[in-house]
């Protein structure tokens, strides 16, 4: 409930502070509710159709991550999305490094720290599960 | 004779293996040419641009790893000289959006407010000048940069306009200027690191500066299309192609090791184990220190 508070009152502010910028609500929200301790960094917006052929994750980004910081990656959905939004990160060797979802038992996680020890640039894949039609944002912070 | 067959069948079979095992380099090179040439950037789609764009890491990123430190504030390193009202050219114009937009991420995550309000005071008057600035909600940063408690929200704020202004920018055919603020926000990021670095030796700081060897040709392949536009691009790309050839000696290696996952109220963390190894010399790291300064300072100096 307090949560809820907190996120209806960011979000108001932000509306009312931005008078007619548009800047999307779900980033702003997500940003918010990435945690107390985080700090934005970056977005991204995803908007996906039905996939013809479930192969590898649809939506792909570069971007450099650096040694001893703890990033927090937060996925939320739009309420009209049919599917959940995942992630899964490999480094510049295509290792896979993280999924927020764990195939062996369905387990979809909303956000995923990553403690990250080798600087360099990453490949991030989001896409929607099942390659699902979908609407979501991902949102990239630093936790201490 | 079977016998020696099959074991010169054993050699090779494992030599290929080992070679085919090796997937990745263990240690960061630049690309094999000294610089990228033109045509090779000319090729870059809009995707890959905007992909570049975003691999620049964040001033915020320094501030906070400054934070992490216990490293003190200091105004000396906010680039106080720049004159909005003495911004000539647009390339100036742009160059200076993003060392200020640099600083103002410093001031911010030290909750400096008051000096906030200045830098984005010049903000908003260059920034209206290249005619981007209805990208920028000066009023509700400056607002937010009143009330401490809405760090979060200033930094959203803050940096959203930028990416606003970055994209309304490289869609609008005025990459030019897209790509002399991601380069003026990396050059403050830069000169920040290697002024504290300079003042409070770290090894996890020099670490970080040592390491922007991996972004760099990134940020020379955002410039290199306009480099013969005029004197003053052809100008810059020689600065940061000096600054690229500091780091050529500067050698990175990677440790090995696979990911460890803890599952834990209902999120996951994943604690990397593969490492990133920076062997930079005293004298390297002086040297990237001084050309950051040189350029740095002549840049916002030039008014």
């Amino acid at each position: 409930m307090k949560k809820t508070i907190i996120t209806l009152t960011f979000l108001f502010t932000i509306a009312f502070l931005s008078f007619g910028q548009v800047t999307d609500p779900l980033i702003s929200s997500c940003a918010i509710n990435a945690g107390p301790d985080a700090k934005y960094l970056k977005d991204f917006r995803i908007q996906l159709g039905k996939a013809a052929v479930q192969n590898e994750l649809r939506y792909k980004a570069n971007m450099s991550l650096w040694k001893n910081t703890k990033y927090r990656f937060t996925m939320c959905n739009a309420e009209n999305s049919k599917g959940q939004l995942i992630l899964s990160i490999k480094d510049d060797a295509n290792k896979q490094i993280l999924s927020s979802f764990d195939k062996k038992t369905g387990k979809i996680f909303s956000y995923v720290d990553f403690e990250c020890q080798k600087s360099g640039i990453y490949q991030i894949s989001y896409d929607f599960i099942n390659g699902q039609q979908g609407s979501g944002v991902g949102v990239v912070s630093m936790i201490k | 004779m079977k016998g020696r067959v099959v074991l010169l069948l054993i050699i090779v079979s494992f030599g290929f293996s080992c070679r085919n095992s090796k997937s990745k380099p263990s240690e960061f090179v630049f690309p094999q040419s000294d610089s990228v040439p033109v045509s090779e950037a000319e090729k870059l789609s809009p995707e890959a641009i905007a992909d570049i764009s975003k691999n620049i890491s964040s001033p915020v990123e320094i501030a906070n790893l400054l934070q992490t430190l216990q490293v003190p504030f200091s105004q000396n390193y906010i680039a106080e000289s720049i004159d909005p009202n003495k911004q000539g050219t647009s390339f100036d114009k742009a160059l200076k959006l993003g060392i200020l937009g640099a600083d103002l991420g410093y001031l911010n995550m030290y909750e400096k407010t008051g000096s906030s309000l200045d830098v984005l005071t010049s903000i908003r008057k260059i920034a209206e000048d290249i005619k981007v600035g209805q990208f920028f909600d000066f009023e509700s940063i400056k607002r937010l940069s009143k009330n401490k408690s809405n760090l979060d929200s200033l930094l959203f704020i803050s940096i959203d306009s930028y990416n606003k202004i970055d994209t309304y920018l490289r869609s609008n055919d005025r990459g030019q200027l897209s790509a002399l603020m991601i380069v003026g926000v990396w050059l403050e990021g830069q000169y920040l690191a290697t002024q504290v670095v300079s003042q409070y030796p770290n090894k996890m700081l020099s670490d970080r500066i040592g390491e922007q060897k991996i972004i760099l040709n990134d940020l020379l392949l955002l410039i290199s299309p306009y480099c013969k536009r005029d004197p003053e691009f052809i100008s810059l790309c020689k600065d940061m192609q000096d600054i690229k050839d500091k780091y050529r000696d500067v050698r990175i290696t990677y440790t090995q090791g696979d990911p460890v996952s803890v599952e834990k109220d209902g999120g996951l963390t994943i604690k990397q184990t593969e490492t990133s190894v920076v062997n930079m010399s005293k004298e390297q790291l002086k040297s990237v220190i001084d050309i950051t300064k040189n350029i740095r300072d002549k840049l916002i100096l030039n008014n």
